[in-house]
C-alpha cells in the first residue's frame, strides 16, 4: 500500500549513511521503547492538564476541550486498527454505541456505577467487534470499509428496533443526579478532567502497542499482507487483536460520552458523520499511524468545528461539515501523513538547511 | 396471493430504481477500480438539477435531462481529474477523498437550500396504471423502463463502439491498452464522467418519485453498493439483476418480517454475500482484489 508510512523514516538515515560517509554519531537512531516514549507523552499530558486548568473558569471552552479530548481518545483508539493496521473501519460508531448503551443500561437498571459499568462496556464492545470483524477481515481496503459501513446501517435498524435497550427512536435519557459515584458532575471542569483521563489512557495503550510486537505485526500487515503472512505472522489473529483493543477503548469512550450528554438516540450515536467517520478523519488530519497525530488532530478539528458551528450554524447549516470535508479531501491529496508527518518533514528540511 | 403479487411488484419496481442508481457506480468500479462513496451524491445533484430546471426554466422533469446530463458529465470529469487522478495508486486515500466528497456535496446542498425539502411533479406523476390487479405509479414504471434501456444501451456502447472498446480494454489491462495506443488517462476521465452522468440520469428520473433532501444521496449509496456486490463488480447485466435482488429482498423483508428491519435484513444478506462470494453473481472472481492492486 504505502512504503512512505511513519516508520520508514527510521531506516532512511541508515541507508543514507551507507551511501555517503557521515559522522557515525549523527546517524544512530535508537529504537524507541515504551519507557523511552514516556517523557514526551507525559510532557504532552502535563501540557493538556495545564490547558484544562487554565480555562477552568470558562465553561464554554471547557466543554469544547472535553469534547476534543474525548475525540482525541476515540481517534487514537481508531488509529490502532485504522492507522497501524491499515483496516479502514467505519463500524467504530457501532462499538461506541455498544459501550454507551451497556454503561447506561447497567446504571439505570441495576444501579451499577458508571465507573464499574465501563468495564463490561469495554468487554462487550471488544466482543462485538471480534464477532463482526472475524468474517469481514478477509475483505480488503474499500470492501472492508463498505462492509463495516453496512454494519453501522444494520446496527441503526436494530437500535431503533430494540426499544428495551435503547429507548428506540425516542432515545434514552439519564436523570441528573450529581455525584462522583454516578459520574455526573455540576461543573464542566470535572468533565474535562474525565476526558483528559480517557485521552491519557488511550495514549498509553497506543504507545504500548506501537512499541510492542503487536504494533510491528499490525504495521507489517498494513504494508503488505502477503509478505506479513509469508513472514509467519498470523494475519487474522493480529487484526482481531488490534480490533478488539481498539473497540474496547471506543466502548469506554461511548460510555463516557453518554454519561456526559445524558441523552441519546440510536441515530445520533450511530451517525456516520458525527462519529464513525470523524474518528478516521481526525486521525488522518493529525497523522495516520502516528502516536500523537490523533491527539493533535482532535485538538485542532473539534474547536474549529464548534467555532464554525457557533459562527455560521444559523446562517449556513452544515458549514462545519463543509470545512471538515474540504480538510479531508485536501489532507488525502497533499498531506497523507497528516500534521505530524508534514511537520516532521519540515523539521528534516529545516535541519538539513541548518547543518549546511 | 394478491399480497404476494403486490410485494413482488413493489420489489421489482424498487429494483428498477436501485439498478438505475447502481449502473454508474458499477461502471466506475469496473474500469477505474475506484469505490466511489460519493456516487449517491451525484444522484442527489441530478435530482436538485432537475428541481432547478423545473422551477427556473419551467421544464418538465423529464426534459431537464438535456441540461442535467452534460452538467454532471463535466462535474464528474473535473472531480476525476482534480481529486481522483492524483490518488490512483493509493486506495486508502481514495476512500478518504471520495468520502470527503460525499460530505462536501451533501453539506453544500444543505447550506444552499437551508435544509428545506423540495418536491418535483411531472404531468405523468399522478397517473397510475393497473397491471394484473396491482396499481403501479407511472413514474416508477418509467424508472424501471429507463433502467432496462440504460443497461442495454451501456452494454451495446461498451461492446460495439470504439470508445466502448477502449474502455473495456483499459478495464482488462491498463498497460496493454496503453501499448495499443489508448490514452488511458483520458479514458479514466471519460469513464468517470459517464458514470456521474448515469447518476444524474437516475437523479432526474427519481426526482418525481422521492421528495428531495440533501441526505437522500447517502440513503442510496449503501443499497447501490449492495447491488453492485451482489450482481458482480464491473458487470453491466450484473448491476441490473443485482438491483432486482436487492429490491425484492427489501420488499419481502419489509412485508413479511417488519418494515423496521428491512434494512437490517438487506444489509445482512449483503454482508453475507460479500463474505461468501465477494465477486458477486456475475462478476469475475478476484475482481475485488485486483481492484486494490496497481498493475
Amino acid at each position: 500500500m504505502s512504503l512512505e508510512n511513519g516508520d520508514h523514516k527510521v531506516t532512511q538515515p541508515i541507508l543514507a549513511s551507507l551511501t555517503r560517509p557521515q559522522p557515525a554519531t549523527a546517524r544512530l537512531v535508537p529504537v524507541k521503547t515504551f519507557l523511552g516514549e514516556m517523557p514526551l507523552a507525559l510532557l504532552v499530558l502535563a501540557m493538556l492538564l495545564g490547558l484544562v486548568t487554565l480555562f477552568s473558569g470558562d465553561s464554554f471552552t471547557l466543554n469544547t476541550l472535553a469534547t476534543a479530548l474525548l475525540f482525541a481518545g476515540l481517534s487514537s483508539a481508531w488509529n490502532i486498527i485504522g492507522g497501524f493496521g491499515g483496516q479502514f473501519s467505519l463500524a467504530h460508531s457501532v462499538f461506541f454505541a455498544v459501550g454507551a448503551y451497556t454503561t447506561a443500561n447497567l446504571y439505570l437498571r441495576a444501579g451499577v456505577s458508571p465507573w464499574l459499568g465501563l468495564i463490561p462496556a469495554a468487554a462487550l464492545a471488544a466482543l462485538v467487534a471480534c464477532v463482526l470483524s472475524w468474517p469481514v477481515f478477509r475483505l480488503r481496503g474499500p470492501f472492508f470499509a463498505i462492509a463495516t459501513m453496512a454494519f453501522t446501517e444494520v446496527a441503526l435498524a436494530l437500535g431503533n428496533y430494540m426499544e428495551w435497550a435503547t429507548g428506540g427512536t425516542r432515545g434514552m435519557s439519564i436523570p441528573f443526579r450529581p455525584g462522583l459515584a454516578n459520574m455526573i458532575f455540576r461543573d464542566r471542569f470535572s468533565y474535562a478532567l474525565l476526558m483528559l483521563g480517557f485521552a491519557a489512557l488511550c495514549l498509553m495503550v497506543v504507545i504500548a502497542i506501537k512499541r510492542s510486537r503487536l504494533g510491528y505485526y499490525l504495521q507489517a500487515v498494513r504494508d503488505n499482507e502477503q509478505a506479513a503472512r509469508a513472514a509467519g505472522i498470523d494475519v487474522l489473529r493480529v487484526k482481531l487483536k488490534g480490533m478488539a483493543i481498539s473497540a474496547a477503548l471506543t466502548g469506554i469512550g461511548g460510555g463516557l460520552f453518554l454519561m456526559q450528554v445524558r441523552v441519546a438516540d440510536p441515530s445520533a450515536l450511530l451517525s456516520l458523520f458525527d462519529f464513525g467517520v470523524k474518528f478516521a478523519l481526525i486521525a488522518l488530519i493529525g497523522g495516520l499511524g502516528t502516536i500523537y497525530g490523533p491527539l493533535l488532530g482532535a485538538l485542532l478539528v473539534i474547536p474549529l468545528e464548534s467555532w464554525l458551528r457557533a459562527e455560521l450554524g444559523g446562517l449556513m447549516p452544515g458549514a462545519n461539515l463543509i470545512a471538515l470535508s474540504v480538510c479531508l479531501i485536501l489532507a488525502s491529496l497533499f498531506m497523507k501523513q497528516g500534521i505530524v508527518g508534514a511537520s516532521g518533514r519540515l523539521a528534516i528540511l529545516a535541519g538539513r538547511r541548518w547543518r549546511r | 396471493m394478491a399480497d404476494l403479487i403486490n410485494v413482488i411488484a413493489v420489489g421489482i419496481l424498487l429494483g428498477g430504481i436501485y439498478a438505475l442508481v447502481s449502473v454508474g457506480l458499477n461502471l466506475i468500479f469496473g474500469v477505474i477500480r475506484i469505490v466511489n462513496f460519493a456516487q449517491g451524491e451525484f444522484v442527489m445533484l441530478g435530482m436538485y438539477g432537475t428541481y432547478a430546471g423545473y422551477t427556473y426554466l419551467h421544464l418538465d422533469p423529464y426534459l431537464t435531462l438535456i441540461v442535467v446530463l452534460p452538467c454532471l458529465f463535466v462535474v464528474g470529469a473535473v472531480v476525476q481529474r482534480l481529486i481522483l487522478a492524483p490518488l490512483r495508486t493509493e486506495p486508502a486515500m481514495q476512500i478518504f477523498a471520495t468520502f470527503g466528497l460525499l460530505m462536501l456535496l451533501e453539506n453544500v446542498v444543505l447550506a444552499a437550500t437551508g435544509g428545506a425539502a423540495y418536491s418535483v411533479t411531472s404531468r405523468v406523476a399522478q397517473i397510475s396504471v393497473d397491471l394484473a390487479g396491482v396499481q403501479v405509479g407511472l413514474v416508477r414504471l418509467i424508472a424501471l423502463a429507463a433502467a432496462t434501456l440504460v443497461t442495454v444501451a451501456l452494454g451495446v456502447f461498451l461492446r460495439y463502439s470504439m470508445l466502448g472498446r477502449a474502455i473495456r480494454a483499459v478495464a482488462q489491462d491498463r498497460s496493454a491498452a496503453r501499448l495499443m495506443g489508448v490514452n488511458v488517462d483520458r479514458i479514466y476521465m471519460l469513464t468517470f464522467g459517464i458514470g456521474t452522468m448515469l447518476a444524474g440520469f437516475a437523479g432526474c428520473l427519481l426526482a418525481p418519485i422521492y421528495s428531495l433532501s440533501p441526505q437522500i444521496g447517502t440513503s442510496f449509496i449503501l443499497p447501490a453498493f449492495a447491488v453492485v456486490v451482489l450482481g458482480g463488480l464491473g458487470s453491466v447485466p450484473g448491476a441490473y439483476v443485482g438491483g432486482f435482488i436487492v429490491g425484492l429482498t427489501e420488499a419481502f423483508a419489509g412485508y413479511y418480517l417488519d418494515p423496521a428491519l428491512k434494512h437490517a435484513v438487506l444489509f445482512g444478506v449483503f454482508i453475507a454475500v460479500l463474505i461468501i462470494r465477494p465477486s458477486g453473481l456475475f462478476g469475475q472472481i478476484g475482481a475485488e482484489e485486483v481492484g486494490l492492486r496497481e498493475s
